[in-house]
């Protein structure tokens, strides 16, 4: 894959197969396990308990509740294969470690392989938590009704 | 007034760039000048010159974790706070800092 460092395109690490509109999961241990599994199916995560472990564990060591009702729990794992995030998003308020203490609906997961370092995907994973920053970008995160309204607002905010 | 800082969390991944991100705007939205310089899983990016620290006011180290190059800040006033306080209320944090500076 040869890609132009100054051109590359948020685009490329959110695909429709690793977004859920509707989690099932009312808590958080499930909505990991949820969204781990689309990791899995992906071909993304080999071994779907060694990355929940290495996840939780991130989670014991400080709130990845971002507040405004977004959570970006992260695991950087030898059980990734692919670099990458899943999105999750839910109808239901789950309990989470917050800035703010409030619930969460979205869920933004990041799968991080153990020996990427100084990769074109951990420069993509940076500009998603850059747009995380952005108060409108969260806003509208909350009102998306299809996957291609969703990575939409991802590639157009990264644009601005 | 003129800062500089480091942002650099657990993990490297996420909370180092967003609490980076909303340092810079809130400080530009202050009308401040600020440099940040961030040390994350992929190494250290937009590194610090000699010059920026030598100008700026004070040093702010938006840190989770011990950082490389903390002797660069000798002499300054540093002040330290989580990349979770810097996300929370960034705007709120500089207001803070530079109220106690200028009664200092």
């Amino acid at each position: 894959m040869t890609i132009d460092l100054n051109n590359f395109d948020i685009g490329q690490v959110i695909t429709k197969d690793l977004i859920s509109l509707s989690l099932k999961s009312m808590n958080k241990k499930d909505v990991i396990n949820e969204l781990t599994d689309l990791l899995v199916k992906h071909g993304d995560v080999e071994n779907k308990q060694k990355f929940v472990d290495d996840v939780l564990a991130r989670e014991k060591e400080g709130m990845t509740g971002l507040g405004e009702g977004v959570a970006i729990p992260h695991g950087k794992s030898i059980a990734v294969k692919n670099t990458t995030i899943a999105i999750g998003i839910s109808k239901n308020d789950i309990q989470w470690e917050s800035l703010d203490d409030k619930p969460v609906n979205v869920i933004i997961l990041f799968a991080v392989k153990d020996t990427d370092a100084n990769t074109l995907h951990i420069k993509l994973l940076q500009k998603v938590a850059i747009l995380l920053a952005n108060e409108d970008f969260i806003k509208n995160l909350h009102t998306v009704q299809t996957k291609d309204e969703l990575i939409d607002l991802f590639i157009n905010t990264s644009k601005e | 007034m003129k800062i500089v800082g480091i942002a650099a969390c657990t993990s490297g991944i996420a909370h180092t760039y967003i609490a980076r991100e909303k340092v810079m705007k809130a400080a530009t939205e202050l009308g401040y000048e600020i440099h940040m310089e961030t040390q994350g899983t992929i190494g250290t990016e937009n590194e610090l010159t000699s010059d920026q620290i030598k100008e700026a006011d004070f040093v702010l180290l938006v840190v989770d974790i011990k950082i490389g190059g903390r002797d660069r800040f000798k002499g300054k006033r540093v002040v330290e706070v989580s990349t979770n306080t810097a996300i929370k209320a960034p705007k709120k944090l500089l207001e803070a800092v530079v109220t106690k500076i200028q009664n200092a």
